[in-house]
């Protein structure tokens, strides 16, 4: 949210950010309300902003209902899915006053989005696994931006069926349905270590047996301006060999 | 009785063998491909190990505790070394600790926990020995403090690092593989050793200490090798999985209405009845919703729970 805030050139304009906004930089030396759940009314009251501008994937729907008794105006950013995203962020500049940019960014979302899915090839889809958090394991399922990555570069997700957007998975299961490809989502250094034990146990999955383990950045996390750059990011690596 | 108790034994090995051909898929032991001998070998036999392990270790020290506190209501995680564990892995996970790699949680968990059983442990001691008043005390007010702490650190830790978190301390099996079962094996068979045969101390203990005393037991040191041996278990427990309820609290007394009171038979077999009860939960756990699973503390719970209180109905707790 901060970061589309940002990228429509409302950066100097903003008074406060949810705590753990992290991109662009520039967002971190905003004053912090608290995490997106548990936002402290009272900080951003103190900020005497505006508006509010909350996500409907995300913030809370009651903070919202209590900031509006208190005769804040909000805004919520309505769209939680990648091909939600360019409307959302037309309307968002509308109602900020910053059409035209808006519009530009959200061109320039879509366009991204159709170059790349465009590529779909008719061959049989690469099963694809996208892993959030290795143990316990979760990963993304239907209704996740990941989900949506994965079917714009013409892969298939082998949890798309779970109803859920981030299932607890079972391994078994991964084993079984043998996924080509293996995403690891926020590809620090960290994730690389937490993430071992559960692919020295899935070692004999294609993805694991042919190398195709990715980590990858953390772009997929939220919708923004960078979910271009994530779904890019999955189709260079689809793409390899 | 011994009857019984074969019967237990057998039931629960009956348990533990479909709970590792059982799952969203049944695999024929006798006609194994590739996949399924993998899924068979690497994912569900350790997995269903731990499972037994688990719950054995909570059983046991359930039955210990309540005889030893004197306390129908005391059970493994009562002496605050759960919360300890809880604490140690969720800061570990939250503050994303990895210097162990897949080691690092259960390592973190384990030295919580035994770092709260000592605390308790001195606490619980006066003039000598161990009270089990005191000591039960202690764990409360231990327990009380480390859940209010694991709150703060959620509170202020990001979304989704407290969600990890949350599937941890409501138990995770999932990710139980050979390397954890050499340890676990080790704590909980000593544990249940060193308490079955202290159990006939035990049974004395839970007439009052001066009983024990004229029947030539020392309270105090029958107290604390109780005390040690239940707390490795427990620690050990939590290390391999996280926090189960149910089964420390309600599996001895479920056990009680078929053996009666005698420690002798009640340790082994809240034992093996906790481990069976845990098995099953796993299996639903896995089953239920597949590819996904749910937590398997929540399905001991549930499937547990109602039992006891039909069980309930009509008997005197705690009677022989």
């Amino acid at each position: 949210m901060t970061e589309i805030l940002f990228t429509l050139g409302l950066g100097d304009n903003i008074v406060g950010v949810a705590s753990f906004s992290d991109y662009p930089a520039e967002a971190k030396k905003k004053p912090m309300v608290g995490g997106m759940q548990n936002p402290s009314i009272e900080a951003v009251i103190s900020l005497k902003p505006d508006i509010v501008v909350m996500a409907l994937d995300g913030n809370r729907k009651e903070f919202e209902e209590r900031l509006r008794s208190l005769k804040i105006r909000t805004y919520v950013f309505r769209a939680k899915r990648i091909s939600e995203l360019p409307q959302g962020i037309r309307d968002l500049g509308g109602a900020l006053g910053q059409k035209e940019r808006a519009e530009t960014l959200a061109e320039h979302i879509g366009a991204g989005i159709s170059a790349i899915s465009v590529k779909g090839g008719t061959t049989r889809k690469k099963k694809i696994l996208f892993i959030i958090w290795p143990e316990p394991l979760i990963v993304a399922g239907p209704g996740s931006i990941a989900d949506d990555a994965i079917a714009i570069v013409g892969g298939q997700n082998i949890a798309d069926e779970t109803r859920i957007a981030y299932p607890k998975f079972s391994i078994e299961e991964i084993i079984r349905r043998s996924p080509d490809i293996i995403f690891i989502g926020k590809g620090t250094g960290m994730m690389e270590k937490v993430s071992q034990g559960l692919l020295e146990r899935l070692n004999k999955v294609p993805a694991v047996r042919n190398k195709r383990v990715y980590y990858v950045g953390d772009y997929l996390y939220r919708l923004g301006p960078r979910t271009v750059t994530g779904i890019e990011e999955l189709a260079r690596y689809m793409e390899e060999r | 009785m011994k009857a019984r108790m074969a019967i237990i034994v057998l039931v629960a090995v009956t348990i533990f063998c479909f709970s590792v051909v059982a799952g969203p898929h049944i695999i024929n032991p006798f006609a194994l491909d590739e996949t399924s001998k993998e899924i068979l070998f690497s994912i569900r036999v350790p997995r269903s190990i731990v499972a037994v392990l688990m719950g054995m270790a909570l059983g046991a020290s359930g039955a210990v505790l309540q005889g030893m506190l004197r306390n129908p209501l005391a059970d493994p995680y009562v002496l605050g070394i759960s919360s300890g564990a809880s604490l140690a892995a969720a800061a570990g996970i939250l503050g994303g600790f990895s210097f162990l790699g897949t080691f690092t949680v259960p390592v973190l968990s384990f030295t919580g926990a035994v770092i709260t059983g000592g605390i308790v442990g001195i606490m619980g001691w006066r003039k000598g020995g161990l009270w089990p008043e005191r000591l039960l005390l202690a764990g409360v007010g231990l327990s009380f403090l480390f859940s209010a702490l694991l709150m703060l650190l959620m509170s202020i830790s990001s979304d989704d690092g407290l969600r990890k978190a949350m599937l941890w301390i409501f138990g995770d099996l999932s990710m139980s593989d050979w390397s954890k079962v050499p340890y676990g094996c080790f704590f909980v068979a000593t544990g249940i050793a060193v308490a079955t045969m202290r159990a006939k101390a035990l049974n004395a203990l839970i007439l009052g200490d001066d009983f024990a005393h004229s029947l030539g037991f020392a309270p105090h040191r029958e107290r604390v090798l109780l005390f040690v041996s239940v707390a490795l278990m427990t620690a050990a427990s939590v290390s391999l999985g996280g926090m189960i309820g149910f089964i420390g609290l309600l599996v001895p007394h479920i056990v009680r209405f078929f053996l009666g009171s005698d420690s002798r038979l009640l340790i082994p077999a809240a034992a093996f009845s906790g481990g069976a009860l845990l098995c099953i939960a796993d299996l639903i756990s896995r089953t239920a919703v597949p590819p996904m699973e749910l937590p398997a503390g929540v399905i001991t719970a549930i499937i547990g729970a109602p039992y006891f209180l039909y069980l309930l109905k009509g008997k005197n707790v705690l009677s022989s």
